[in-house]
């Protein structure tokens, strides 16, 4: 397993293992764990939505509480008037701006939400720039998402390990 | 890097809610699970319950239909009174009918000793 095997996955990540991403010193768009070398640049969370702040046309900021931290996430909302967009396809740019309206329209307090994006550094801060929204109804989701978060990490660690015996 | 302000609520039982646990403070942030008993109208206070433990939750902030009989989460602050009663001033809240109870029970109990081997293999 090389050290950017998972680069462009959306790795599911429980919120305080997220929290303690750290900007990868070899590549400005990876981050990595404390106690690993691998590179990362996508996340899975899902949990509770606890705050929401909504900036019409702009941004909606929220965080996402899995029960080991909050997550900060960020939806961009400005795709029609933002120059970064304005070299792309308009049809495309509108499709895109409307599913970041709908999923704006989904994050509500109290709602279960299963978020993908991007992982990005914002004032000392790791965050998530959102690309993907699901509403989560299934109370046994989160569950699911603490198992599987456990079982990948080790899985990770493992296969690293074995890496390192290999190599030496 | 650092954190973000909001504290996440953590994952706590209504049986670990009691004087000799960490998380009986006051002001602590935490995730409760119980079963609807009680409910007032007139002060917005809950009663749920799992097993024979009891807590009172404040749902004054929530935007909640409440139902007696079905199990509920929410997410808040703990506020010890001074006869030692807690109370969660809830911050959200959600109806969990159809949760596997011990199924979130295990997989807390896994969660917790996986954070604890992640914690303690950083620090050494």
């Amino acid at each position: 397993m090389a050290t950017d095997a998972l680069y462009n996955t959306h790795v599911k990540l429980l919120a305080f293992d997220f929290l303690s991403l750290t900007p990868a010193p070899s590549d400005p768009f990876a981050f990595t764990r404390p106690s690993g070398n691998l590179l990362l640049t996508r996340a899975e969370t899902l949990g509770v939505v606890t705050t929401r702040e909504l900036k019409p046309d702009r941004f909606l900021k929220f965080s996402v509480d899995d029960g080991t931290g909050c997550i900060p996430c960020i939806l961009w909302l400005n795709h029609l008037t933002s120059p970064y967009f304005s070299r792309r396809n308009p049809s495309d740019v509108r499709l895109v701006s409307e599913a970041a309206t709908r999923f704006a329209s989904q994050v509500q307090l109290g709602a279960v939400v299963r978020v993908r994006g991007r992982i990005t550094g914002y004032r000392g801060a790791v965050q998530i720039t959102v690309s993907d929204v699901v509403v989560e109804r299934d109370p046994n989701v989160e569950l699911l998402h603490w198992l599987d978060c456990v079982r990948l990490a080790r899985m990770y660690a493992f296969t690293l390990l074995l890496m390192c015996i290999r190599k030496q | 890097m650092a954190s973000s302000a909001i504290n996440s609520g953590a994952l706590a039982t209504l049986q670990e809610l009691n004087s000799t646990s960490p998380h009986f403070k006051q002001g602590a942030s935490l995730r409760v699970t119980g079963r609807l008993q009680e409910f007032s109208v007139e002060t917005a206070v809950a009663l749920i319950v799992d097993g024979n433990a009891t807590l009172k939750v404040d749902t004054q902030h929530l935007n909640l239909n409440l139902r007696l009989g079905s199990i509920y989460q929410f997410i808040g602050e703990l506020l010890i009174q001074p006869n030692n009663e807690a109370i969660l001033k809830a911050r959200v809240g959600r109806n969990v009918d159809g949760i596997d109870l011990n199924l979130y029970y295990q997989s807390l109990k896994l969660l917790r000793e996986f954070i604890s081997d992640q914690m303690s293999s950083r620090s050494s």
